[in-house]
């Protein structure tokens, strides 16, 4: 847990060193659901489909233009849905949720006063994977892996686009979709003895949100 | 406390009335003469008590039981009755007093609200008198039936009365109104049916339809006590000592009634359906007073209480049922029956203690039993018993209590089978007489065959199903047939009787189970496909069915006769009634009160034998009786009829024409069962009845014995009231032969008798994980071949030492066990033992080779008896967060407590002996402490014992602590002295 307070500590300096030149602010949330690939898992005894859960999602960010047409934002989303485990007809899932945290730099291709700004985003972060299910002596599939109560941390990478739009003096509309990058959280989900998964997962978001506006 | 003492100087002096005999349940209220009758007045709060002797009705407060008034009225008032609108208490006069003198027979109308009186001469003596439900009182004289009216005083004569001569006055000292007036009325709660009772008749008056019907009857003791009891609607009555219904027919009497008119009294309490009752029992002329609580349709006695004197005459209700007031010898005795339970009782927990000895285990055992007061008082109480080897401790305290019963069994070593011991329950407070405990001791040898079954009570037939897997098992003393399933032989139901059933018999199609009784005109019958009650057959009056047997043509009842001629009685399941055989062929039809019938399977035949050494022979064929001899001067034990027209009675095998064609030997005993299977006999005796039993097998075409075989307790023989006994029951299966012994049944395979070969050990392991690391205490499997003659798995507590016919020892000591089969045992090593010991097996077929091993003083092995889903053989091990078994999926968290279940962790402190469930109130810690650690890191142990209630299971409470190593496959090592053992298991955050 140390390590990921350093990484929340450096995303937050990140944001502050932009913000000195801030001649904008933009604090907002929104709402969406969230898609994630799925990873096989190769086991003594088959093979088996695994990813975090589908689900609902929730986000808050900071936004700060720096310049005419770029800026960045800090933030967080939240994402829960059940694990997922699946091999042949057999299926098992395992409550579960998500954190994460990064700092998403923005391309605007619109500059700052325009109504309506499309904008690109990448950034880097990372995410927490909780498996919050109830435990049980025995699971599905469990000859090949493991969903488990349990907290899995890792770096995130994170690209996006999306839209901006004026919807009053001080309130902005948003709609965006990122795709969040992790490494597989293979402590919630576990292989089991002589299983293997590896790899990459993504997330597909996707986010309608509110934003209010600061004075220029 | 003040309240509590407050109520209780209240309430005792009720309950315990006089002390004639210690405590007593009720209280006397003298009233200075003899009291003939009662009448309830609940609307005033008064008892009227018509007070014979001293020409006066005494009303008595129901608020403190206390004689508040007393009405003068003319002499000899021997009856009364309330009108039911309580207006009117009308009295009649018994004044039949021989010349010189002149009669003054009467009654007198006594206007409750006006305190008015008006008498009425009357020609003839009245004998009882009773109010229905339409305001108008019958009132029987020694001459006629007449209904009277007292609002207008008129009378209308109903019937005359004929065979009915009064008893004259003065009468000689000592006689009581009972004796003297010769009726008695009764009337049922709701005020419609009226029964009456007279020396010679008996009456019946149907208030609404004002239809009176007589008939008459003759009894032999009379009908005493002089009293008639009626139900609530009018479909049971009580008249003396013989339960009736509606129409007069016998359901049930008490045994043994002494017919003293003067003693004894009962009412019906229909909203429990019960019977308070105390009828003076011939067979006891001194036992103190008695009140019996039975069940109101066939007399079954629930419980017994001690009254301060005897009852004597009509007893009353209270409409609430709570209070009970009897004519007594006294006045009245006032009985708080819904009170009973504040009364201080006492009882013992079980029927019956069985302890079972076997030739491994030769220490002094002990049990546990409660002596406890039904209504949860405390009362004081002692045990006593007479039999050397059987001792009490303590043998006196107050309810409730613990009484550890031991038993040594090299008191009863020579008996060789079960040895039944008596413990006396006595009280000084308790008002209630209780029933001894049985303790039943057996101390069998090796070669003795059978697992015997406890059932308590009085045993005296046995009947297997010839269509299905059961048998049926009479129990006299509780009106019950006990039905047992013959794949497990555990009882599956409880089937009433008439009163003292005494034999079963099934019909020929197999569908109805027939019961036979000796103090019932009635005989139960039931469907044994639905087990449920079907309509009785009705018996002739007079006639008892003691013994009952269907063949393919007729239903035959041996019948015990009120009278000198005992007969045999045709039955007819379709009328449901039964008639008196006019002959048996062409022998009169009369034969011995102990006389026995038995079908032959093949339902061609019945044969019938006496106890005066008659027997004979009913032919289906020809339906009638074909032999009749009696070679014999007596007879006694085993009755049986073959398919093959062969006939056993008692020690004697008779041909078709019933001619003795051979005797059995009797040097093995008396005769107790005989049964034919195919064209083989299996015959049972017994020595005595502490001593082991014997089973032979018998050639049927010579009567010559080719196998005897000790069995292990001795089956049940008759006494001079019943003189003949069944008791092998050959299951319908032949999985099993049942013999009913001494302390209920014996299971035999039904290959009892193959020889057996010595057991043989090939392995023996801890039960835990099945490896060799074995400790004092622990539980252990024991491979083989030729373990034990049949699969049993115990449920009894403490274990037993020996289990279907085997037992352990080691190093000489007995080992609990828990199951037996032939190639595996389960048991749990003494705790006295360690080191290099030696494991010897002694079963049927002999005693194995000494079996070697070493006992580690501590050998900790966890249980792999976990399941979870298809997973099988897991580790006992435990997450105290969710309750659930480690697993992949449930694994153990940093932070968790887990609880290790696991075996041979040695002894404890406290010690507990093996065999017996871990206290729960003292926690037994092992001596040498176990270590646990997970990945090489310490766990914390917070404690490692015995598992409390469970019999040789340990468990290690261990919390993990935060720096626990994760991972999928962890190694949980437990190690103790130089023992460990090792299981990997997953470990997270």
């Amino acid at each position: 847990m140390r390590c990921d307070t350093r990484l929340v500590r450096a995303i937050i300096l990140l944001a502050a060193a932009p913000a000195a030149f801030a001649q904008r602010w933009e604090f907002g949330g929104g709402a969406g659901f969230g898609f994630y690939t799925s990873r096989d898992v190769h086991g003594e005894s088959g093979v088996a489909s695994a990813r975090p859960g589908n689900g609902l999602s929730a986000s808050a960010w900071l936004t700060n233009d720096t310049g005419r047409r770029l800026g960045g934002e800090i933030r967080y989303d939240y994402q829960r849905g059940d694990m997922r485990l699946s091999s042949g007809g057999t299926t098992a899932g395992f409550g579960g949720q998500s954190h994460a945290i990064h700092y998403d730099f923005q391309l605007h291709f619109a500059p700052k006063d325009a109504r309506t700004r499309p904008f690109l985003a990448f950034g880097a972060g990372a995410k927490i994977y909780q498996g919050t299910g109830t435990e049980v002596a025995y699971q599905p599939l469990n000859q090949i892996a493991l969903l488990t109560k349990t907290t899995d941390t890792r770096p995130l990478a994170s690209v996006g686009f999306g839209v901006k739009t004026r919807a009053g003096k001080r309130l902005g509309l948003r709609f965006e979709v990122h795709d969040f990058l992790t490494p597989f959280p293979d402590k919630v989900i576990a292989a089991a003895q002589n299983a293997k998964v590896g790899g990459w997962v993504q997330d597909f978001v996707a986010t309608v949100g509110l934003s209010v506006l600061t004075a220029q | 406390m003040l309240r509590k003492l407050l109520i209780g100087a209240v309430v005792l002096p009720v309950l315990c009335g006089g002390a004639a005999w210690g405590a007593t349940f009720g209280k006397v209220v003298a009233i200075g003469g003899a009291a003939s009758d009662l009448a309830l007045d609940e609307a005033r709060g008064y008892l009227y008590i018509s007070n014979f002797t001293a020409n006066r009705v005494e009303v008595m407060s129901l608020a403190n039981n206390a004689i508040q008034t007393s009405i003068n009225v003319a002499s000899q008032p021997s009856a009364l009755a309330l009108s039911p609108d309580g207006r009117y208490l009308v009295v009649a006069h018994y004044g039949n007093f021989a010349a010189p003198a002149s009669p003054v027979n009467g009654i007198t109308v006594i206007d409750l609200s006006t305190g008015g009186k008006q008498t009425f001469a009357l020609g003839n003596p009245p004998l009882g008198v009773a109010f229905g439900l339409d305001g108008l009182a019958l009132l029987v004289t020694s001459q006629e039936f007449l209904l009277f009216d007292p609002v207008s005083g008129s009378t209308q004569t109903l019937n005359t009365v004929s065979g009915l001569t009064p008893n004259t006055l003065p009468q000689a000292p000592a006689s009581f109104p009972p004796n003297i007036v010769a009726a008695s009325i009764g009337v049922s709660g709701d005020g419609l049916h009226m029964y009456g009772l007279t020396d010679t008749f008996l009456f019946s008056y149907e208030v609404n339809s004002r239809t009176l019907s007589v008939v008459g009857y003759v009894s032999q003791p009379p009908q005493g006590p002089r009293v008639v009891s009626v139900n609530r609607d009018g479909a049971l009555f009580l008249a003396g000592w013989v339960l009736r219904d509606s129409l007069r027919r016998d359901l049930a009497e008490f045994p043994n009634a002494t017919g003293a008119l003067n003693v004894g009294g009962h009412v019906f309490d229909s909203s429990r359906n019960l019977i308070y009752a105390q009828i003076p029992d011939s067979t006891a002329p001194n036992a103190p007073p008695a009140l019996q609580i039975l069940d109101s349709d066939n007399l079954s006695v629930r419980e017994r209480l001690l009254l301060p004197e005897n009852l004597a005459g009509k007893g009353v209700l209270t409409s609430d049922s709570n209070t009970m007031y009897a004519v007594s010898d006294s006045g009245v005795l006032v009985l708080p029956v819904g009170s009973l339970a504040q009364a201080h009782r006492v009882a013992a927990s079980q029927e019956d203690v069985v302890f079972r000895g076997n030739y491994c285990d030769r220490r002094v055992s002990t049990q546990q039993i409660t002596i406890m007061d039904p209504g949860g008082g405390n009362t004081a109480f002692s045990l006593a018993t007479t039999t050397p080897g059987v001792t009490i401790s303590p043998s006196s305290g107050v309810t409730p209590a613990t009484v550890k019963i031991s038993v040594d069994p090299n008191a009863f070593q020579n008996q060789k089978g079960t040895a039944a011991a008596t413990i006396t329950i006595a009280s000084g407070q308790a008002v209630n007489i209780p029933r001894p405990i049985r303790v039943l001791i057996n101390t069998k040898e090796p070669d003795q065959r059978g697992t015997f079954v406890n059932v308590p009570g009085k045993l005296v037939d046995i009947l297997a199903d010839p269509a299905r897997d059961r048998f049926y098992i009479l129990r006299q003393d509780t009106n019950q047939v006990l039905v047992f399933d013959g794949t497990n032989n555990t009882q599956i139901a409880a089937l009433r009787t008439s009163n003292v059933p005494t034999q079963l018999a099934i019909t020929f199609d197999r569908r109805y189970l027939l019961i036979g009784s000796n103090n019932s005109q009635i005989i139960p019958v039931y469907d044994l496909e639905t087990l449920q009650p079907q309509a009785p057959v009705v018996m002739p009056p007079g006639h008892y069915p003691r013994s009952i047997a269907a063949s393919a043509k007729a239903i035959l009842a041996a019948c015990r006769v009120a009278g000198s001629t005992h007969t045999i009685d045709r039955v007819d399941l379709i009328s449901r009634t039964a008639v008196e055989l006019p002959s048996l062929g062409v022998f009169k039809n009369s034969v011995n009160i102990n006389t026995n019938l038995v079908a032959s399977p093949n339902g061609s035949s019945i044969l019938a034998v006496s106890a005066d050494g008659t027997v004979m022979l009913y032919n289906a064929n020809v339906d009638s009786f074909t032999a009749s001899r009696k070679d014999f001067t007596a007879l006694s034990g085993a009755y049986a009829a073959s398919a093959y027209d062969q006939y056993v009675a008692g020690n004697n095998l008779l041909n078709s024409s019933l001619v003795p064609i051979a005797t059995f030997e009797t040097s093995t005993g008396q005769s107790s069962g005989f049964a034919f299977v195919d064209a083989m006999g299996l015959r049972t005796t017994a020595g005595n009845a502490s001593g082991p039993g014997v089973i032979q097998r018998i050639d049927s075409s010579t009567g010559l014995v080719f196998r005897a075989t000790r069995i292990a307790e001795a089956p049940l023989v008759g006494d001079a009231n019943y003189a003949f006994t069944r008791t092998i029951a050959p299951l319908y299966s032949r999985n099993a032969i049942v013999n009913l012994t001494t302390s209920g049944f014996t299971v035999l395979p039904w290959a009892y008798d193959e020889s057996v070969a010595p057991p043989r050990i090939d392995r023996i392991v801890n039960a835990a994980d099945l490896t060799p690391a074995l400790a004092p205490g622990g539980l252990v499997s024991i491979f083989g071949s030729q373990l034990g003659p049949v699969n049993v798995a115990t449920q009894e507590i403490p274990l037993p030492t020996a289990l279907g016919d085997s037992c352990l020892t080691v190093n000489g000591m007995p080992a609990p066990m828990l199951f037996v089969s032939p190639n595996q045992i389960n048991a749990q090593l003494p705790f006295e033992t360690n080191g290099n010991v030696t494991l010897i097996l002694r079963t049927p077929g002999g005693v194995s080779d000494n079996f070697n091993l070493t006992l580690l003083p501590g050998a900790p092995s966890v249980f792999r008896s976990g399941v979870a889903g298809p997973d099988t053989n897991l580790a006992t091990i435990v997450r105290d967060a969710n309750n659930t078994i480690v697993t992949p999926s449930n694994p153990v968290h940093r932070g968790d407590t887990l609880v290790i279940y696991a075996t041979g962790l040695g002894q404890t402190s406290p010690p507990v002996p093996a065999g017996v469930p871990a206290p729960a109130d003292s926690l037994a810690g092992v001596l040498v402490p176990p270590k646990v650690d997970l990945g090489g890191t310490p766990l914390t142990v917070l404690f490692a014992g015995l598992t409390p209630g469970q019999v040789g299971v340990y468990q290690i409470n261990v919390t993990v602590p935060k720096n626990a190593p994760t991972g999928l496959s962890v190694p949980l090592t437990i190690s103790q002295g130089a023992a460990s053992t090792s299981m990997n298991v997953r470990v997270i955050d």
